[in-house]
């Protein structure tokens, strides 16, 4: 029986239902110190003073830590190294850490770190992108500029002259938080001159680098284990580096373990969101529906440092005209510092945003041409063959098409018929998309990951892996895949907590990664583990190794049909002293790439996407409602279809928040958006019905075929939920959220 | 001790006495006095679920009780509906729908769940998500939970 392909139960869920399963803050803490952060409450100025006086005359104070205490570099700038750990001079948002209060328990930690008294001479600040863009004099670093990216492929000027038609329009979208349910929270345990840190977080590999640096320690001296993690989309790739750094530094000084878990209100204001957007988009087609030409600005207000702006900035610009054939294309992205907490990596990394762009204008063009919204794409979709608007030439997996006509064919039976006159409004949306699996040309550098599989005397197999679980059910496939590479059932598969001892740094836990690298890598680790156990099994049999079948926790000789189990043959192993063990790796291949232009293989391969959505829009409250999804998805092969569908189910409705209810709002720097009676993420009742449809358009290069979905799920729902609603209203809703405040408003004026 | 005040309660049908600050969330009580940590804080407002506990036979935010309101009451946490070897048949469901994902919220959905199908078994799906319109979760987008919680 194949072991991938099927809807196998998640291995964690048991300990979930019951409530057993031990997430950061459950375990026993008594014997910890606790930490709380010190942060600015002013946007933007320069530090005069810091007085904790009063803090230290607090019963339960143990220390404050600040800069002065960081025996390494004050440095925790991802790509860019434009962020201290510690605050020390200039404070860039409210929420920029100056230190921590360590205290005996966590609520007096709170509770004395509002003691600390902070003297700030304030600067003026910039929150959005213009007033970054058009600062003339103090900037938030050498520039407001943190990083550009650009394509420049074919001449525009002769596309948008040979254009019978040339569309221009401005597309905005929104901040967005996480709102993962379980906060951001480290233990860090200091041992001599070593280090070890335990958190909730999607990067161990990162963390590690980030503590030694900060701590002045060599890489190795540093261990990262992950707890379960409840929850991250992003938002815990680059923010727990600057929680265990800091908490490593207080425990270095003190010699004892210290915990800290951000508190909800702390989450929101301290860390990454969803970078908003302004785009401008200038698109030329001929009379026939064919794109001709493309200039695209797109602009992300990247917070207070860079983080990551770079490459949710590449991957903006590498995918800003979609799965489309495109021969002349000019796109310029640009990431503006503002004095608002840093924007960083949020599910789809730039692409949702991307996307809205690409799709609401090809809507529009639709439109305006009296082309079929689908066919005006159909014509245009890339297929094997094509070259992608980078120039890349595709030469497998290409499944755009069958996902558009897929989700299309669902629509036949639903047509829209709205009277003048009637309260609600129904609509249709389209929106495709092409998402490009792993970390691309920009990240080509990091994109290796491991395994390490060992076969146990009892016949069971443990697999440690060096990306993460975080919900996802990243375990439950890596299971699937061990088993399927081996010839045993996911039953005898364990899977070890994720820590930097057991395989290589295999990159961030991001991209949609972790099916193709950890798949692969270990196809490899199981090359070498195959030869040894059907030689075993030969030996055992006592036949020869050609007629030995490993299947199903098996090993039989083809020609006598006798058998023996794995646990025999572990057991073997084990008494014979031989090879129980494998480590596998896999790297994406090279990729031919040229930054000056942004033109060549910007990834090595792309998971493809259509969704169409039906809404009906109240005209008397504005208030919008998904019906219904369809979503197409071209993955190239589904491990585990339920655990897929419920990444599609879970995207989408991430999808739905950002597009209609999600309106996270600053004031003066300051989150007033900071729990759920404000920040509206969709409840049971504010999904849609969502058909996942798959398509399974093989990649050689990936796993059994398989492609990356994480991403790809959220990524078009919020542009087909504005392509729905311009549908239903006949305006065109060129921003995002849709509240029902600002559809009314539309719809009125 | 000022601000303290003795409660004896039935936790997950064990009888506990402790002496405890008056103003000791019910959460905490759980939490950190009782250490049954499948209880949850997410929000601490009573906007998310995940807190859910059952109190004399209702499902209430351990975040917005105090502790001492408690006192003489029966509670049962997320640790308390398993049978000894035996998961309840919504938690059972939870494993075979898939409705688990980072499972954060799911001490607090198995809860309501259970509260769900005791008001009524048959719940169409529309009762069952406005039910729980109270318990957040931003990994699932629901369906699947729904489909645990269902039984038609």
């Amino acid at each position: 029986m194949e072991e991938i392909g099927k809807s196998y139960k998640r291995i964690d869920a048991l300990e979930k239902v019951l409530g057993q399963t031990k997430f950061l803050d459950d375990l026993p803490d008594e014997n910890f110190l606790h930490a709380a952060p010190v942060y600015s409450g002013i946007p933007f100025g320069q530090i005069l003073s810091i007085d904790f006086s009063k803090a230290k005359s607090y019963p339960d104070f143990v220390d404050f830590i600040s800069a002065k205490d960081i025996s390494g570099e004050n440095q925790v700038g991802v790509i860019i190294e434009d962020q201290p750990l510690f605050a020390d001079k200039i404070v860039r948002f409210v929420g920029d850490v100056i230190g921590l209060i360590v205290a005996k328990s966590p609520q007096n930690a709170r509770d004395i770190a509002k003691l600390v008294e902070i003297k700030i001479e304030e600067l003026s600040p910039y929150f959005t992108i213009d007033e970054s863009r058009n600062a003339t004099e103090i900037f938030l670093h050498d520039s407001n500029l943190a990083c550009e990216h650009q394509v420049i492929r074919g001449d525009i000027e002769t596309g948008f002259t040979d254009a019978d038609l040339i569309i221009e329009e401005t597309f905005k979208t929104s901040v967005a938080e996480h709102y993962y349910l379980e906060p951001q929270g480290c233990i860090a345990f200091p041992k001599t001159d070593k280090m070890k840190l335990l958190g909730s977080l999607q990067c161990p590999f990162y963390i590690q680098k980030a503590v030694s640096r900060v701590l002045g320690i060599p890489l190795e001296n540093v261990e990262v284990e992950q707890s379960p993690t409840g929850g991250a989309f992003g938002g815990k790739e680059d923010v727990p580096s600057e929680l265990c750094a800091r908490v490593a530094v207080a425990a270095q000084k003190l010699g004892k373990p210290v915990k800290m878990v951000y508190s909800r209100k702390e989450d929101v204001q301290l860390t990454s969101k969803r970078h908003p957007f302004q785009m401008r988009y200038k698109v030329g087609v001929s009379k026939s529906g064919k794109l001709l030409a493309a200039e695209i600005l797109l602009e992300e207000n990247a917070g207070a440092y860079a983080t990551l702006s770079s490459v949710v900035s590449y991957r903006a610009a590498m995918q800003a005209m979609g799965p489309y054939k495109i021969p002349n294309v000019k796109v310029r992205s640009k990431s503006y510092y503002t004095n608002l907490p840093p924007n960083g990596a949020f599910r789809g990394f730039g692409s949702p945003q991307a996307t809205f762009g690409h799709e609401r204008i090809m809507d529009i063009l639709a439109k305006k041409l009296g082309i079929d919204p689908v066919e005006f794409r159909m014509k245009n979709m890339l297929e094997v063959g094509d070259e992608t608007m980078t120039g890349q030439k595709l030469t497998s997996s290409v499944g755009a098409k069958e996902t558009l006509q897929n989700a299309s064919e669902r629509i036949n039976n639903n047509i829209i018929q709205n009277n003048n006159n009637s309260h609600y409004l129904e609509g249709i949306g389209i929106a495709s998309c092409h998402y490009g699996n792993c970390l691309g040309a920009a990240g080509w550098h990091l994109d290796g990951a491991g395994v390490n599989i060992k076969i146990r005397k009892n016949g069971k197999i443990s697999v440690a892996f060096g990306l993460v679980e975080m919900g996802q059910g990243a375990e439950t496939v890596v299971a699937q895949m061990t088993a399927q590479a081996l010839g045993v059932t996911t039953e005898i598969i364990e899977i070890l907590p994720t820590s930097t001892i057991h395989v290589p740094d295999s990159g961030p836990s991001v991209a949609s990664r972790n099916v193709v690298m950890t798949g692969n890598a270990i196809r490899n680790a199981a090359e070498e583990l195959l030869p040894i156990l059907k030689k075993v099994s030969a030996e055992i049999l006592n036949c020869d190794q050609e007629n030995i079948e490993i299947k199903n926790c098996f090993a039989k000789n083809l020609k006598s049909e006798r058998k023996i189990t794995f646990s025999e043959i572990a057991g073997y192993l084990h008494l014979n002293g031989m090879k129980t063990q494998s480590n596998g790796w896999w790297h994406v291949p090279e990729l031919d790439y040229d930054s000056e232009t942004g033109t060549g293989d910007a990834y090595f391969t792309y998971s493809y996407a259509t969704q169409i959505v039906k809404v009906r829009v109240d005209r008397l409250t504005g208030i919008v409602k998904v019906e219904k999804i369809w979503a197409a998805h071209d993955i190239g092969k589904a491990i585990n279809p339920a655990g897929l569908q419920a990444q599609v189910e879970g995207g989408t409705a991430q999808g739905i928040g950002w597009a209609l209810t999600e309106n996270f709002k600053y004031e003066h720097g300051k989150a007033v958006t900071q729990n759920l009676s404000t920040y509206l993420i969709p409840t049971a009742q504010n999904t849609a019905k969502v058909e996942t449809i798959l398509v399974e358009d093989s990649e050689p290069l990936g796993p059994w075929g398989a492609k990356g979905i994480g991403e790809p799920a959220i990524i078009p729902t919020a542009a087909a939920i504005a392509n729905a609603v311009s549908n239903a209203t006949g305006i065109e809703f060129n921003e995002i959220p849709m509240t029902p405040e600002n559809v009314l408003e539309k719809i009125e004026s | 001790m000022k601000n303290s005040k003795a409660i004896s309660v039935k936790i997950n049908g064990k009888q506990v006495e402790k002496t405890i600050p008056t103003h000791l969330r019910l959460l905490d009580f759980i939490r950190n006095h009782l250490k049954l940590t499948g209880t949850k804080e997410v929000c601490g407002e009573g906007e998310c679920g995940a807190c859910s506990v059952i109190l004399a036979g209702k499902i209430v935010n351990s975040c917005l009780i105090f502790a001492v309101e408690t006192n003489g009451s029966e509670i049962s946490t997320i640790e308390g509906i398993a049978k000894v070897d035996e998961l309840s048949e919504i938690q059972q469901n939870f494993i075979e729908h898939h409705s688990v994902q980072c499972g954060f919220c799911i001490p607090g959905m198995v809860l309501a769940g259970e509260e769900i199908r005791k008001e009524n078994p048959h719940s169409t799906r529309d009762e069952i998500k406005e039910k729980l319109a109270g318990n957040i979760c931003r990994c699932t987008g629901y369906k699947k939970i729904v489909d645990a919680i269902e039984n038609n």
